[in-house]
């Protein structure tokens, strides 16, 4: 395999957004009929990568070559033509048009007419190729995930792909439809295609890839033979971070018993999960993204109802069916999603802060009482250090680290007696991430209790009394402060029977 | 079956239903005579309801088809009551290509001013209809100033069977419906035009040139609504000012009743044709219901459209569903009974 | 804090400057202009459709629309009307039952939304069908006229100095309206909906709850303004109002408001209203026919959102990169 030429090569590619260094000086070169492994941390720059090989992004600085010519799409489109074709997580099909249209449609038969007959029966003939049984006639909305990734990678077939990249394809799989996608990955490989398959499961990466590639902050730390890897190895590789940048908290006097969550499960999210959370305390959540971490917290903040089981609530117990009832038990959630849950981009820094709380600034008249408002925003902006030029800028042309102080502000007023944190130091600058926990140290210690969910390994070890980590929506083990390293929560993470 | 199919048999079935129940509660309903005055009041309704699904199954929307009507009427009938020789067909074309030049306007600021659908054709729904109007000075085109083929135009039978007339105007309206579904599933941008009203953001990663096909879809729309307008020429006569105002709003209820959905990505032309039967069958047959005063049809074309948007909702729905199932059967027996399949609402980021 | 108003009401700024323009050129055009005389009439022709403007402003900033709002102004003054001809109660009761038809309209429609999650802009088209058919079933082909002089007095006679009482009432609701929407918690609530409905959601905002009242107050505004329009005419039609909604919506959305919703002023729909109203009073006095002020301002409205289209796209150019920039990894 290592023998043939290589088709893709990256060189010294680098991108950064804002505060962030998405990838830094990166290089990689993927062969002809290999299937090549990514892996790395959520941050680690795998995404970055995908958006700049099919030409979604620019590079900063940097060069790729496609089969030894230079390499340099403005869209994905062009990108495609010259044979790099990427498959995502949420497959982007048309669900109007039928199966052997979703394959064809960027490239039919030349002229005006649809040759329909022998679409079909290229369609068809592509599908058996790969082992896949689909009815080329029908529309593609009645087709599962695992159903609309076949089609992409049919299409990709009919397209002469040489280069396709898919974005952790297996998530939203069952068992028997990944081992499906793995025989048509193989006969990708047969018929020459290279094929940069990334992927949280690590068995997956043994079972299928040739090679293995880790990245971590942005970096390339490695790429290897299969055979010369472990998954000890790979671990190490990922996490090997230094913890000593993260914030410590110190020692303080465990609270009551705040919430206590008793086998709570959902159909098809999770199952059987049950935890205790005290004042006081920093509760993490460590595992990767699409274990189910944020359907447990949309299920306490009611946005959700669970199906079974039960949650107290400062010894009551509570059954929460709308964030209205969560905000009035003074539960409160900050969503991983700052664009599309978190913030009103377009409105007013005070306006955000007082969204949760609008009832306690509205006199009898139903009037926003605006000198209460902008006391409360400025004294919560200074409290968090929200550097704004005043409280009537729109959220929109704040950096992202304000913008999550902003969040972050806003469930503060509520006065939470329980604080859920999704992610609160997604995609900030350094600066920031430490004001955020310096500030989740200060609430705990002031006797709220707070779940902080996070894919960060390092933060979540470093900020939590104590660590859950979830797989697959089942909450497989609660490690103590200074229990856990970095390695076993991974490998518990990744599902690496130790 | 596609659920676009289901859609149509489910028309059909009404439309069929809904005859045999008009049938058996008025008398002398199945006329051949009833059967002539339908097929020949549809046909302005069927053209603008193909006209709107053009637009409409691209995700956008066509406010300014009865102005264009309107235009397309008022300058045709102009041509000819100073140009006596014109034949049908010359007075066709004009129409069309009246109607044509105000589509490419609604076109060029939609697809490349980039202005949303419903603010342009609702300022040129006004706009076209001033242009006649200074044009006109307000003044009507008379019918006795117009060509004598003009007023028989709306009765000309190619053949009758048992009193069933089959006239050229119904003729050309399933012409106008038979090609543009053809059109529509045979042409390349047929295809493209329903990939685009899908799911947009794909369509643009497949390097689909949307642009230039919404710009398309807007010019046969305008092209269609003068053809319509020529329909309303030679059925009015005398043509005025206000000619075809309102049908904006009838021709989108046709399409909507039709199963054309107002999100794009699906509908027929045959469908929107069969939406356009089935009201103006309701309307001309409640006329005729002894019990049922003539004013109802309004009010039964509100819960027809209202129905069909649930209807519509409810089907995609369901044909989802069923379908997921049908396919994941296979698959049940090898799922481990403690695997849970996750759903993607962590949508992380790399 | 005065730089930042200007940098974020730029559209008022530039619908004021029309304003005055057309003000300067009317005056210039008409001695009758600047009269007092003429500016009540001014609105005289329009009372009904700028009260019906307010409400809709609302609607289109949380990110829905009613098309049925003319539709459910023939309606409540047909039922109205029916009350008062086919009954003994006093008209009074006549009024207050079409006032609570139009509510009645919103409510069905507002719930049809919600319940089923259904697109605004296809349930509304069946209401401005079905409503003005429900109008015409109760109206045939009559016209109902006879109603008390105290009613038509009301609808005709100015009186507050020059001011009838349906623009007295149009002034203290835009004025209200205005209070609520930008000063309100009501108000903020609508922003926050038609900005991103799943934020307001996720805030604890009763999202389904402040769309259905929505719904039910733009029925009933609808029916207040059929009601008006039923006395200032003396008469009731089955065809009462027909084809305001376009005209209506044509003023919201001139006022800057964005038809996807989140955005829009009620100060900018207050001078789109002013504008229309002095473009066609100008064209009017200069003799314009009045289906030519309506080209007028159907232009007026694609050049709103034209104008500003392709002044970003020249200032931007087409860079790829200043779309994405900001996302983050």
């Amino acid at each position: 395999m290592l023998e043939s030429r290589p088709i893709f090569e990256i060189e010294g590619v680098s991108k950064r957004f804002d505060a962030t260094q998405a990838l830094d000086d990166v290089s990689l070169t993927l062969y002809r009929g290999e299937i090549h492994g990514l892996v790395g941390e959520n941050g680690a720059g795998k995404s970055t990568l995908i958006k700049i090989m099919t030409g979604i992004h620019l590079a900063d600085a940097g060069m790729m070559r496609v089969d030894g010519g230079d390499y340099a799409p403005a869209d994905a489109a062009e990108a495609q033509l010259l044979g790099v074709a990427a498959i995502y997580q949420e497959p982007s099909i048309f669900p109007a048009l039928t199966v052997a249209e979703n394959i064809f449609i960027g490239h039919q038969s030349r002229g005006w007419l649809v040759n329909w007959k022998t679409m079909m029966s290229d369609s068809e003939h592509i599908l058996a190729k790969l082992d896949i049984d689909i009815d080329s006639s029908m529309p593609a909305a009645g087709l599962t995930v695992a159903g609309q990734q076949a089609v992409e990678i049919a299409k990709a077939i009919s397209l002469d792909t040489r280069v396709l990249i898919m974005d952790e394809p297996t998530a939203s799989l069952s068992a028997h439809e990944v081992q499906r996608l793995f025989s048509q990955v193989r006969k990708l490989r047969e018929s020459g295609v290279a094929v940069l398959f990334i992927t949280h499961r690590l068995e997956e990466l043994f079972e299928v890839c040739d090679r293995i590639s880790v990245f971590r902050d942005g970096r390339h730390i490695s790429t290897r033979p299969v055979a010369e890897v472990t998954e000890d190895s790979l671990i190490r590789e990922m996490v090997g971070r230094d913890p000593s940048e993260f914030f410590a908290r110190g020692e303080h006097p465990d609270g009551e018993v705040m919430l206590r969550v008793d086998s709570l499960s959902l159909q098809g999210k999770f199952a059987d999960v049950s935890f205790e959370v005290r004042r006081g305390e920093v509760f993490g959540f460590a595992g990767l993204v699409g274990a189910g971490r944020t359907d447990v917290a949309l299920a306490l903040f009611g946005i959700a109802t669970a199906d079974t089981g039960t949650v107290e609530l400062a010894g009551e117990l509570v059954d929460v069916t709308s964030p209205n009832e969560a905000l009035a038990r003074g539960i409160a959630y900050l969503s991983e999603d700052r664009r599309s849950r978190g913030l009103s981009l377009a409105q007013s820094v005070s306006a955000n802060i007082t969204l949760a709380t609008l009832a306690r600034y509205t006199t009898r008249l139903g009037m926003v009482d605006r000198g209460a408002e902008l006391a409360d925003a400025e004294t919560l902006s200074e409290r968090l250090d929200i550097k704004t030029p005043d409280m009537d800028t729109p959220v929109a042309n704040l950096s992202g680290g304000n913008q999550q102080k902003t969040m972050l502000a806003k469930w503060l007023n509520t006065e939470p007696r329980l604080l859920i944190l999704d992610e609160p130091t997604r995609g900030i600058d350094v600066g920031a991430k430490a004001d955020v926990h310096r500030f989740i140290d200060e609430l705990a210690r002031s006797g709220i209790a707070i779940i902080m969910i996070s894919s960060d390994l390092p933060e979540v070890l470093a900020m939590s009394d104590r660590v859950a980590v979830m797989r697959e929506g089942v909450l497989l083990d609660i490690f103590e402060k200074g229990q856990a390293t970095q390695e076993q929560v991974m490998e518990a993470a990744v599902g690496v029977v130790s | 079956m596609s659920p676009d199919r289901i859609k149509e048999l489910i028309l059909l079935g009404i439309i069929v239903g809904s005859v045999a129940t008009f049938g058996i509660w008025i008398d002398d309903y199945l006329s051949g005579r009833f059967f002539n005055r339908v097929t020949t009041s549809v046909v302005i309704v069927a053209i603008l309801a193909a006209a709107q699904a053009l637009v409409v199954i691209s995700r956008n929307i066509d406010l300014s088809v009865g102005s264009t009507v309107g235009v397309a009427a008022y300058l045709t009938a102009d041509f000819l009551a100073s140009n006596n020789w014109a034949n049908p067909a010359v007075a066709m074309i004009l129409a069309m290509a009246v109607g044509a030049v105000l589509g490419s306007f609604n076109g060029l600021l939609v697809a490349y001013g980039k202005v949303p659908a419903i603010i342009v054709t609702l300022g040129t729904l006004a706009l076209f209809r001033t242009l006649i109007s200074l044009y006109s000075g307000g003044a009507n085109v008379v019918a006795a100033d117009l060509p004598g083929w003009v007023l028989q135009f709306n009765n000309v039978t190619l053949f009758s069977v048992a009193g069933l007339d089959l006239r050229l105007v119904f003729v050309i309206a399933v012409g106008v419906v038979v090609i543009l579904q053809w059109a529509l599933r045979r042409l390349r941008w047929g295809r493209r035009l329903y990939a685009i009203g899908s799911n947009p953001d794909a369509a643009k990663q497949a390097g689909l040139a949307a642009p230039r096909l919404i710009m398309l879809s807007f010019v046969g729309a305008g092209a269609l609504a003068g053809l319509a307008g020529f329909m309303f020429m030679v059925r009015a006569g005398t043509i005025s000012a206000t000619a075809g105002s309102g049908l904006e709003l009838e021709s989108v209820a046709a399409a909507v009743v039709g199963g054309v959905s107002i999100f794009g990505g699906s509908g027929t032309i045959f469908g929107a044709f069969l939406g356009a039967i089935l009201i103006d069958t309701l309307e001309l047959s409640l006329v005729r219901v002894p019990q049922v005063s003539e004013f109802w049809r309004d009010a039964a074309l509100g819960i027809l459209v209202l129905f069909a948007v649930v209807l519509d909702a409810t089907l995609q729905k369901r044909f989802t569903q069923r379908l997921s199932r049908a396919i994941r059967r296979g698959d049940r027996d090898h799922i481990e009974p403690s695997a849970i399949v996750m759903s993607p609402s962590e949508g992380g980021v790399g | 804090m005065k730089r930042g108003w200007a940098a974020s009401h730029r559209w008022e700024l530039f619908l004021m400057a029309i304003l005055v323009v057309t003000i300067v050129v009317n005056a210039s055009l008409s001695p009758f202009y600047l009269g007092v005389n003429n500016f009540v009439n001014l609105f005289w022709l329009s009372n009904e459709k700028i009260i019906v403007a307010i409400i809709m402003t609302y609607v289109i900033i949380s990110g829905e629309i009613d098309l049925s709002v003319a539709s459910v102004m023939g309606f409540s003054a047909a039922v109205m009307a029916t009350v008062h001809q086919d009954s003994s109660f006093p008209f009074i009761i006549a009024i207050l039952i079409g006032l609570t038809a139009g509510a009645l309209a919103g409510l069905l429609q507002g719930l049809v939304i919600t319940r089923f999650g259904l697109p605004s802009l296809v349930v509304t088209l069946a209401g401005l069908i079905g409503f003005r058919g429900a109008a015409r079933v109760l109206m045939e082909d009559q016209s109902v006229s006879g109603f008390p002089g105290w009613f038509n007095q009301l609808g005709q006679q100015t009186l507050l100095g020059p001011l009838r009482l349906a623009l007295i009432i149009f002034f203290v609701g835009l004025v209200i309206a205005w209070v609520v929407l930008e000063k309100g918690a009501f108000g903020r609530k609508v922003y926050v909906i038609g900005n991103n409905p799943e934020v307001a959601r996720f805030s604890g905002v009763a999202v389904e709850s402040v769309k259905l009242r929505l719904f039910i107050t733009s029925g009933l505004v609808a029916g207040f303004a059929g009601v008006f329009f039923a006395a200032r005419l003396g008469s009731v039609r089955g065809s009462l109002a027909e084809f305001f909604e376009l005209d209506i919506i044509t003023m919201v959305l001139l006022g800057g408001v964005s038809i996807f919703g989140g955005s829009g002023s009620m100060l900018g729909v207050a001078l789109a209203i002013f504008t229309v109203l002095n473009i066609r009073n100008g064209l009017g006095l200069a003799n314009v026919d009045g289906i030519i002020q309506t080209g007028a301002i159907g232009l007026l409205l694609i050049g709103s959102v034209l104008v500003p289209n392709l002044a970003r796209r020249l200032s931007f150019g087409s860079s790829r990169t200043q779309t994405t920039a900001s996302a983050p990894p």
